[in-house]
């Protein structure tokens, strides 16, 4: 039900995510290359900082699994999930002048702008995976890429619904914007994606169970070192939960999407 | 797709509401009665109770002044809003042109805004390719196909904009009031195309300050007033009927203004306080016959006893100057009666009109011919034919040898 709409307008949906792709680099001369460009400078950022300035040094890490991959494979799919939102909540109000004038599925908005995103960072995440195995490091690409396919569909999914959730919201309320920023910036502090798990007091580690990110970017995160496979529980949990996301997110949409025009 | 005869659009007491902005927390307030279905408190009603039907091959030519609702109305037969109350039945693919480029991002190459437009009207990138070169060689844009948008004129992005519209072969084309902005040759380009789609079968949309275009391109008209239906019906009445009611509403609004001027001048004007063509005084059209003579007179007040004076012209049914004199160019002064008012009385005889309405008109003046205070009007009609072009038969010979001076 939540699909077809988006299926019978396809062609709409892939005319938008090629505008949406296109619109970050309209303009510049260096055009696509800087989808490969940027996550190659911020893996460097992070290896000079962390790696040869802290010299960070993981717990429990082997020497061959240096920090900057242990970073890495947790730090994409976040991206990837953090700029869906942003881009994904602004998404209606950004095509206000569409809106007002023609007549079509508005979620369509909102799920170009989460896919654009998803598409950029997987495409850095990649990027990044390979130059670090000819780098000399171990990533355990059969992980990555199963684990991964399951981890970036379910950050899809939850971001889609998020992502709707607040789109819908922004029309009416301009605030939702400025406070994602700051609800942005305090999850990814409270999730463990710089820093691991077992760095968090006891205390707070009971907590960190309430946050769904851990349990997406943990599993991937060991697949992709080749430590553990994720359970079967994991993955049907998250799976489900970001699905309902998405249904919950989509009714809401609907629900408010009638008065869109009145506001924008 | 329905029934043939099922109408291709039916509104039934279709209402829209638009709430007002609303301050601070109480934006969320609204997000919540949203929510459980409820409406806003402060709304402005742009429509209320639209209810009509349009049939295969029945165009309909909305009018109306600005704000009437019309655009609103449009945009709820597009889809683009959905109404507060009442219900919209749409059995027909609609191709809405609403606002010239609408859509488009200035950004963009003409090409890629067309393909993200017809995408956006429901068409496959193949179907978006099979029409590309008709729609190329309707907009006309020759090479410029490829350049941003933003360097486009407001010409190009609008025949752009319904190149695209009129590519999804619509059963029904909503236009509002873009047509106004081509030049002559586009226009010309989209009547000839709007013909061969009304002979076609399909069904014109069509809002417009044009009378013109509207009664040329649509059976029906409604008129929307103050967000309700005024009139609705054939085109030629519609129109008549609006013409009229605008023509009243301008005399109200200048009878109004003079009414202020009188006011203003606590003492009383200098008046026109009666006029007769011919010792007649009707609203009725007196009928002259061809070289006939008329005489203009009547009676001016004069608020302080000084003599006035007049002001005698004559116009045609649309306003245009034929003559104009006052009394004092003549060394003419008017003369007091019993009653105390100034008699006049200009006689022109074997008047030299070509058949037609026209106008006679009186201004009183005040005596030093500065001022123009009152102004009455009575209409007067000049008999006969004639094929004769202009409004006044200049007096005139043939000649077989025309004796022609040679040019030193």
């Amino acid at each position: 039900m939540a699909l077809s709409r988006a299926w019978r307008h396809r062609w709409l949906l892939r005319s938008l995510l090629q505008r949406e792709l296109r619109n970050r680099y309209v303009g510049t001369v260096g055009g696509l290359v800087w989808v490969l460009v940027h996550p190659m400078l911020m893996l460097a950022i992070f290896a000079a900082v962390f790696q040869y300035v802290f010299q960070v040094r993981l717990p429990s890490a082997s020497p061959e699994q240096p920090y900057v991959l242990w970073v890495a494979l947790a730090l994409w799919p976040w991206l990837a999930f953090g700029e869906s939102l942003s881009r994904g909540t602004v998404a209606v109000q950004q095509h206000g002048d569409l809106v007002k004038k023609v007549a079509f599925p508005q979620e369509l908005l909102v799920y170009s702008a989460v896919l654009a995103s998803m598409v950029v960072h997987a495409t850095g995440y990649a990027t990044v995976l390979v130059l670090l195995r000819l780098w000399g490091y171990e990533v355990h690409f059969a992980g990555v890429f199963l684990v991964g396919l399951w981890a970036w569909l379910v950050l899809g999914c939850a971001a889609t619904g998020v992502a709707l959730f607040l789109a819908a919201l922004q029309v009416f309320v301009r605030d939702v914007e400025q406070l994602l920023g700051q609800v942005l910036a305090v999850v990814f502090y409270a999730s463990p994606i710089l820093y691991p798990l077992a760095l968090v007091p006891a205390a707070l580690e009971d907590a960190m169970v309430f946050n769904p990110l851990v349990h997406v970017l943990e599993p991937l995160r060991q697949a992709g070192l080749g430590r553990q496979w994720p359970g079967a529980t994991v993955l049907v949990a998250a799976a489900a939960g970001a699905g309902a996301l998405w249904v919950l997110g989509l009714a809401w949409f609907r629900r408010l999407s009638p008065h869109f025009e009145d506001q924008l | 797709m329905s029934s043939p005869f099922a109408p291709l659009f039916s509104l039934q007491e279709v209402c829209k509401d638009y709430p007002l902005a609303e301050k601070g927390g109480q934006q969320l307030q609204q997000v919540w009665s949203l929510l459980r279905g409820h409406s806003p408190r402060h709304v402005f009603r742009a429509l209320s109770d639209v209810s009509f039907s349009i049939h295969r091959g029945e165009s309909l030519g909305l009018v109306g002044v600005n704000g009437a609702g019309k655009s609103t109305l449009l945009k709820l037969m597009a889809g683009v809003v959905t109404p507060t109350h009442g219900t919209i039945e749409r059995n027909a693919r609609v191709g809405a042109l609403l606002e010239l480029g609408a859509g488009f991002h200035q950004e963009y190459s003409g090409r890629d805004n067309v393909f993200l437009a017809c995408a956006l009207m429901g068409l496959s990138r193949r179907e978006t390719l099979e029409r590309l070169d008709g729609i190329l060689a309707f907009a006309d844009i020759g090479e410029h196909i490829d350049q941003p948008i933003k360097h486009y004129s407001s010409g190009m992005i609008v025949r752009l904009g319904f190149a695209v519209a009129t590519s999804v072969t619509p059963e029904v084309l909503i236009t509002d009031e873009v047509l106004a902005v081509g030049d002559e040759s586009f226009q010309k380009k989209c009547m000839t195309w709007m013909e061969s789609f009304l002979a076609g079968g399909g069904t014109l949309l069509l809002c417009s300050h044009s009378m013109y275009h509207i009664q040329k391109m649509c059976r029906q008209a409604l008129w929307l007033h103050e967000g309700r239906v005024r009139m609705q019906g054939s085109a030629a009445d519609v129109i008549r009927s609006y013409l009229a009611w605008h023509e009243e509403r301008d005399r109200a609004t200048k009878a109004k203004s003079s009414a202020e001027l009188a006011a203003q001048q606590a003492g009383g004007i200098y008046q026109v306080k009666s006029m007769f063509l011919n010792g007649r005084d009707s609203a009725e059209p007196i009928l002259l016959p061809p070289r006939g003579t008329l005489t203009v007179s009547g009676r001016l007040h004069s608020p302080d006893g000084r003599t006035p004076q007049v002001a005698v012209g004559i116009v045609r049914a649309d306003g245009t100057p034929v003559y104009g004199i006052v009394s004092e160019m003549d060394g003419h002064a008017l003369t007091a009666g019993a009653d105390g008012l100034f008699r006049y009385a200009i006689t022109f005889p074997e008047l030299p009109l070509l058949p037609g309405r026209y106008v006679a008109r009186s201004h009183a003046m005040d005596p030093e011919g500065l001022r123009l205070f009152d102004h009455v009007e009575r209409p007067f009609e000049m008999g006969g034919t004639s094929r004769e072009f202009g409004y006044l038969q200049l007096r005139h010979e043939w000649h077989d040898d025309p004796e022609v001076p040679s040019p030193p």
